[in-house]
């Protein structure tokens, strides 16, 4: 591009969003080169400068961000969302350069509406303020990530992202009601007004997890939720994995509690042992139970009994409270994972019939081909038919080569021996992070001919394939 | 840039960390990424990895900042954002980048003894003080944005305080306590020096305490002067907690209203100073008390005056974003504790409740 022709378009952007919303700086493309995916921060960490965007765009609201997306349609310059940069899969970095547009000033919080137990919100805000606008009111939005404060909404409904109360209160896609969109040619459009209908296929669900690659949400009304009378926490400690499977399953036929968490021996052994304080050998799983304490306490009577069947030994209240008072400080630098590190979260998906079976063929591939990572994993989202595998390689500093580009093949290399073996043996390429770049040439191997489908949306509503390109394999 | 080990080893633990994302109240009302404690160490681990030369937007983010300790007191694992970025401040005024607006109020300092430029205190406070003797016990010290930009209140502090019976005095030309310097350049030998001065002349007058209006002033009294190897000999106390003690001892003796106050505590006094019981043993005696969600230690910045001089429409969205948080809660009076504070949010008001400061408060209920 010329000098002259980029400066035509940098005008051009900031009479659509204002001057001061529009950048060339050095510290904004910087800021929004590098999310929390491994690669762009081992990249980072060598000294090196990751992909980055030509102009840092902030539009206020869908008809700002329409303006951006035409202007971007007619010169051909790719589009790369970014919410507030916490995503792992490397969805928000802008491999191609051109504009990177951050929604985080469409963070208005519009309407904490009580009679329709929902807020509604810009896509840009961050989570966690919209889980204190309804703390203002004396409501919960009972999302709780560990990302919950470095994530936007807009980025929790572009990944399918998930929090630790799952079980009972879903996940993001369940806790949407209706979203506005700016489709790549400009146009806004609005979802039904109810999520649940027979209005044709559902409009949430085609934009939820389409990573910025379809269009760009820019509100959202999300679910809000009583606070619970009673709030109660259980610690169990369980022979071996099985047992803990066939009794998981086996509660969630009789009702659901919010936290369930089941850790596999190598990881109670390491992060639980830190954090929380579990020094037995076995399997931990922490449990609580909410809602109305009459219900809650006949709830936690059923948990103990179905429990006790499958020999689990009941550590009491502590752990998990513990646990839940110290669940975001997994993630704090010094207690997670980091730089020398090289690591990664394979998380899948599976029914009950299977997930098991993934987990043993994930751990042994991984362990087999590269002894010198560790495979460690928890499960921590159940439902009546399955549940998922937080599932982590790490390989120590010393063992990571120091030429980028040689820790580059090594990482991409664990990455594909894993989530093949978990698609080989019936999961899914990931449950809750999103694909971004990093598992993007995976989704092809998933859905094989079924890809076209995402294919012909996006050649439909993208034709000039500008929105977040090289993400999501499409 | 030159850092040292340790704003080495906290800039390294911040960079991929995005955990204080939600607390920053600069990049909370921009909306931009690059007001993040990670956003800063990331672009100053590229610069002393020379990816990047220390170009002037980083050294601009860096006075973005308002060292406010949001993000260091969200940190469950105690990383310092405000350390490394005093650091680097100074870092980059010692290689002479120092951004051209710090470097004019920095003049504006050493020929006024104020970021404004000021000569002339406003005659408000000039009568207030006019009759108080030239020696006392207390030595009440006003501070910069107290004398020039609060003027009014400063005078009805003095009138609070004389109504107690406190044996009173204001040093005619009152120093500069550091706060500027020490947020603008950090712990620079024109802070230090400055400070060792102000020290000097507050020793002479023979106070044996020394009440802060202003929490800025107290904070660097207190800390910075105590880390600097700076002695003041007087006692330094908050404004906040004298006035708590004058309740308590019925030197002053309020009457209880039906009003329900909404304490806006600046982070200087919440975080740096741990001070939050005084404020609300006060408001508590004239009333109640109705809390914005985040108050106490977690309590979020509403205005910083040395932000104001170089930008203004970014300090003018932390104040009504701050505005909006007490509406949210139906808040009806908010009582301010800092001068700057108390500025911001009413020059920034365009909501039906009341602003008034601490002193307003306890003179309406004697």
């Amino acid at each position: 591009m010329t000098d002259f022709l980029f400066d035509v378009i940098a005008t051009e952007l900031e009479d659509a969003v204002g001057r001061e919303n529009c950048s060339t700086r050095t510290i904004d493309k910087i800021a929004h080169s590098v999310d929390y995916f491994w690669l762009s921060r081992m990249w980072a960490d060598r000294g090196l400068r990751m992909p980055e965007g030509d102009f840092i765009v902030a539009p206020k609201d869908a008809k700002e961000t329409s303006a951006v997306l035409k202007i971007a349609n007619y010169y051909k310059i790719p589009v790369t969302t970014w919410g507030a940069g916490g995503g792992t899969q490397g969805g928000a970095i802008p491999v191609c350069g051109g504009i990177v547009l951050d929604t985080k000033r469409m963070n208005k919080i519009y309407d904490v509406n009580e009679q329709g137990m929902y807020i509604e919100c810009g896509t840009g805000a961050i989570y966690k303020h919209i889980e204190w606008a309804a703390n203002e009111k004396g409501y919960a939005t009972m999302h709780y990530p560990s990302s919950l404060t470095c994530s936007t909404v807009g980025g929790f409904l572009a990944h399918r992202g998930i929090g630790v109360s799952s079980t009972k209160y879903g996940k993001i896609d369940d806790m949407v009601l209706q979203m506005e969109v700016v489709l790549p040619n400009g146009d806004i459009i609005e979802t039904s007004p109810a999520p649940k209908h027979a209005a044709g296929p559902d409009l949430n669900q085609i934009f939820i997890g389409s990573e910025g690659t379809l269009g760009v949400m820019t509100k959202a009304q999300m679910r809000i939720y009583e606070q619970p009378e009673s709030r109660q926490f259980r610690g169990f400690l369980f022979h071996n994995m099985t047992d803990a499977f066939n009794a998981g399953r086996e509660l969630l036929q009789k009702f659901k509690p919010s936290v369930m968490r089941l850790y596999d021996e190598a990881e109670t052994a390491s992060l639980i042992k830190k954090i929380v304080g579990v020094e037995k050998k076995g399997a931990f799983m922490n449990i609580a139970i909410e809602g109305v304490k009459e219900m809650a306490d006949l709830e936690m009577k059923i948990l103990l009994e179905t429990f006790a069947k499958y020999g689990a030994e009941d550590l009491g209240s502590e752990y998990g409270e513990k646990w839940w008072k110290e669940k975001i400080t997994f993630f704090y630098p010094g207690h997670m994972m980091d730089i020398p590190q090289c690591f990664g979260t394979m998380d899948t998906i599976a029914p009950y019939d299977k997930i098991e079976k993934i987990y043993w063929a994930m751990k042994e591939a991984i362990e087999t081909n590269f002894p010198q990572a560790k495979f460690i994993a928890h499960f921590s989202h159940w439902y009546e038919w399955g549940c998922m595998i937080y599932d982590r390689f790490i390989v120590d500093g010393k063992d990571v080569p120091k030429d980028p580009h040689e820790a580059f093949r090594l990482h991409q290399a664990i990455w594909n021996c894993g989530v093949r073996t978990a698609l080989a043996n019936g999961g899914v390429v990931n449950d809750h992070h999103g694909v971004g770049i990093k598992l993007g040439r995976l989704m092809k191997e998933q859905y094989g001919p079924a890809m076209q489908v995402f294919e012909g949306l996006k050649k439909t509503l993208d034709p000039n394939g500008i929105m977040n390109p090289f993400k999501l394999g499409l | 840039m030159q850092f040292t080990k340790k704003a080495i080893e906290h800039i390294e633990a911040c960079r991929f960390c995005w955990m204080c994302h939600h607390v920053c109240p600069i990049g909370n009302a921009t909306g931009l990424e690059r007001n993040t404690a990670r956003a800063r160490a990331l672009g100053l681990s590229l610069v002393a990895r020379e990816a990047t030369a220390l170009e002037s937007d980083i050294v601009d983010n860096l006075y973005e900042c308002a060292l406010c300790g949001g993000c260091m007191t969200d940190c469950v694992t105690g990383w310092d954002p405000v350390m490394f970025t005093k650091e680097a401040r100074l870092g980059a005024a010692l290689e002479g980048n120092m951004p051209e607006y710090v470097g004019k109020l920095i003049d504006n300092i050493e020929a006024t003894g104020n970021i404004y430029g000021e000569k002339e205190i406003p005659e408000i406070l000039k009568s207030a003080i006019r009759d108080l003797p030239p020696k006392a016990d207390v030595l009440f010290f006003i501070g910069k944005d107290g004398a020039y930009r609060t003027a009014d209140k400063s005078a009805a502090a003095v009138d609070l305080l004389k109504r107690a019976g406190v044996d009173l005095t204001v040093h005619k030309y009152e120093p500069d306590s550091g706060y500027a310097l020490d947020f603008l350049i950090g712990a620079a030998e024109e802070t230090r020096s400055a400070m060792a001065k102000t020290a000097e002349i507050l020793n002479e007058t023979g106070a044996s305490t020394i009440v802060c209006y202003d929490p800025a002033d107290a904070k660097v009294f207190l800390r910075e002067y105590k880390e600097y190897g700076i002695d003041i000999k007087a006692n330094v106390v908050t404004f906040t907690s004298f006035i708590a003690g004058l309740i308590k001892d019925g030197r002053l003796d309020v009457k209880k209203s039906d009003t329900a106050f909404t304490p806006q505590e600046t982070p200087l006094l919440a975080r740096d100073l741990e001070e939050t019981e005084s404020v609300r043993a006060i408001l508590n005696s004239l009333g109640s008390i109705k809390e914005m969600l985040l108050h106490g230690k977690d309590t979020v910045l509403a205005g910083n005056l040395i932000m104001n001089e170089y930008i203004p429409s970014v300090m003018k969205a932390v104040a009504e974003r701050r505005m909006e948080n007490a509406k949210n809660v139906g808040a009806k009076v908010i009582v301010t504790v800092s001068p700057a504070e108390y500025r911001s949010l009413s020059d920034n008001n365009d909501t039906d409740i009341e602003i008034i400061t601490l002193e307003e408060a306890v003179l309406r209920c004697l």
